[in-house]
């Protein structure tokens, strides 16, 4: 048996099953003749994977010298002529002439008498699966539906991976590279799927078929357990399982305290199948709609019209209404289409409303589309990471000017939209009395906020330990946003991770937090806990 | 047309990293470079023809650059191979063991 510990939980409980690795096979290309007239596009199509390609190795050179050299393989004009002669001449595709040229590079290192210059068609192997992936669009393994109950195992997964989550074999899925706040990481928590990510040393030590528990809530992945650990799971599961039919018996009822204080229990979500998963669990609002998924899925900045018809489905599936956190990217969430700069210290930098700020007409598209749903059902727009009136103000001051521009342009839209902010910088709570004013409520993001209080990088291995939000300071922090929305009269709310610990849910109540906004996942936990705790327990 | 001989001090030959160095370099030149490998010819400016040819270290080679600046060209080439295409401090080493 082995064991391996990892820290970052992308979302907890238990499963036990058979490893499945995800490969990124590619295929040796489908050859297809090329008309005369499309050859030149043939051969723009092959220069943009190119392209591509050299701007990924480009960024990546910087970090490790490898990929200078794949770099200049990428650029050599002998390669990008080689492969035009033969779809020029011969009519083939891009990336069946690609591929011929690279099988004969590969065939003469692999005969190579020198074992080190043999294990060079490493090098150029990558390389061409690098091109190919652009060429082709990404490739992955295939899961049939039949079959035993898997865990996946992976280097990482993408968003274009989220199917594998709908196949109801996979039971959960471990990634050696990853982060929680990944997409995928948060589409497992949202649907209750077992994940941990930044797992070092999985794909070494996992094999195809290795029989894996994964605890995901200890943090930790054994692999080809004995029968009593595999015994000690089972009856964990039994316990698991018994406790998740308790929670469900008193979904129906209204989420009330035993003393009769009732708050909102709403649901986080990234996209507008989350939000379906938040109503169909129960939930009757969406208190955290991530925005940023719906850029980092495009290949664009999308559109007014684009972002307008997800939101006004989305205000129309929720009876509630739905808060909408303006684009929320910087950090450790990027764009495939713009080019972030390199920084020292990403979380401090350029992210979030900074970036809105910044970028005034990718802003004002944003909230021209919140505002125009919001003629259409209950949205309320949400600003991330402020730390001054200032930028509260001048983000007030694009809300305004583009009530204009829609006035202008005849089209409908809402005057009079909520508008509120997250609190999860020390400047926010500092100057929570000041904001609370201003805004029409507040939300606290505690991942954020417990990383930026503690000065503790929440990807820190090191350091995860102490990554606490139980941390008297933190505790501290919340207490106070809560207190100065209640002085003016506006609700507070919590969308973070601790919104939905068993430990702090009493514990919030008793602070007056008047809404949890959740994965949906935890949607009968939280309401059970809730009916199960006072606001006054001395009272 | 001029020419020169050089040999390889890299202690794994001309592999990918010294490749894409020497490549570099070749595409900096304006005249066209070709490496005389035993009865192979090579263009410099391919850092898959360079690689491909497998050159070990402590071969002789010879460069042949033919254009309007091929002298300083040539000049270019062969410092750049002397000094150990980007791994001098590995060449050093290599030499003395």
């Amino acid at each position: 048996m082995k064991e391996i510990r990892v820290s970052k939980k992308a979302s907890e409980g238990i499963a036990v099953g058979r490893a499945f690795l995800v490969e990124r096979d590619i295929l040796v290309p489908v050859e297809y003749a090329v008309e005369e007239v499309q050859k030149e596009g043939e051969c723009k199509r092959f220069k943009q994977a190119l392209l591509d390609s050299a701007g990924e190795l480009r960024a990546l050179s910087e970090k490790d010298e490898v990929f200078a050299a794949h770099l200049e393989i990428v650029k050599d004009e002998t390669l990008f002529d080689g492969v035009c002669q033969k779809i020029m001449d011969e009519g083939k595709n891009a990336e069946k002439a690609f591929w011929e040229i690279m099988e004969d590079y590969i065939a003469v290192f692999q005969s190579m008498e020198d074992e080190y210059m043999r294990e060079r068609a490493a090098d150029i192997l990558d390389v061409r699966n690098r091109i190919m992936e652009h060429l082709k669009g990404r490739k992955k393994s295939f899961l049939s539906d039949e079959g035993d109950k898997v865990i996946l195992v992976a280097e990482n997964l993408y968003p274009s991976d989220t199917a594998f989550l709908d196949n109801p074999r996979v039971l959960g899925f471990i990634t050696q590279k990853g982060s929680m706040t990944s997409h995928i990481s948060i589409m497992a928590k949202n649907r209750g799927v077992p994940a941990l990510v930044g797992a070092e040393g999985i794909l070494e030590e996992a094999k195809q078929d290795d029989l894996i528990i994964l605890d995901a809530g200890e943090g930790r992945i054994l692999i080809n357990p004995d029968e009593g650990t595999c015994r000690l799971y089972r009856e964990k599961k039994r316990q698991e399982a018994l406790r998740a039919e308790q929670y469900l018996s008193s979904l129906s009822l209204p989420a009330c305290t035993k003393d009769g204080r009732r708050v909102k229990v709403y649901g986080n979500a990234g996209n507008l199948e989350e939000v379906k998963r938040a109503v169909a669990a129960g939930m009757e609002g969406v208190g955290l709609f991530r925005s940023e998924f719906l850029y980092m899925e495009k290949n664009h900045f999308p559109t007014e019209e684009e972002q307008y018809l997800v939101y006004r489905e989305g205000a129309r599936l929720c009876k509630e209404g739905i808060t909408i956190r303006t684009l929320d990217i910087g950090g450790d969430k990027k764009l495939p289409y713009f080019s972030f700069e390199e920084e020292e210290n990403p979380f401090l930098g350029w992210r979030a409303i900074r970036i809105s700020l910044a970028m005034r007409e990718v802003f004002k598209a944003q909230l021209k589309a919140i505002l125009r749903a919001g003629s259409e059902g209950k949205v309320r727009i949400m600003f991330p990471m402020l730390i001054s009136l200032e930028e509260w103000e001048k983000a007030m001051a694009v809300i305004e000017e583009c009530k204009e521009e829609l006035k202008r342009e005849g089209k409908a839209y809402k005057s009079h939209i909520p508008v509120g902010m997250m609190i999860e910088t020390p400047a926010a709570v500092l100057l929570a009395e000041e904001f609370a004013k201003k805004a029409d409520f507040f939300s606290i993001g505690t991942n954020d906020l417990t990383q930026y209080i503690l000065a503790i990088d929440r990807g820190n291995k090191k350091m995860a330990s102490q990554y606490d939000y139980f941390h008297p300071a933190v505790l501290s922090a919340v207490q106070m946003a809560i207190q100065a929305a209640h002085n003016e009269g506006i609700e507070a709310a919590m969308c973070g991770e601790m919104a939905s610990d068993e430990r702090a849910v009493p514990m919030l109540l008793q602070m007056g937090l008047d809404e949890f906004s959740i994965a949906p996942s935890q949607y009968p936990k939280v309401k059970y806990l809730i009916q199960n705790s006072f606001f006054h327990p001395h009272e | 047309m001029v020419s020169q001989k050089v040999t390889i001090i890299n202690p794994s030959g001309i592999h990918a990293r010294p490749a894409g160095e020497l490549a570099k370099v070749a595409k900096l030149c304006n005249s066209e470079v070709m490496l005389l490998v035993k009865d192979r010819a090579l263009n410099a400016k391919s850092v898959l023809n360079l690689m491909a040819a497998a050159v070990r270290c402590g071969t002789e080679i010879t460069i042949q650059c033919s254009g309007e600046t091929e002298k300083e060209d040539l000049k270019r080439i062969v410092e750049a191979i002397k000094s150990g295409l980007g791994e001098a401090g590995e060449a050093y080493e290599g030499n003395q063991s």
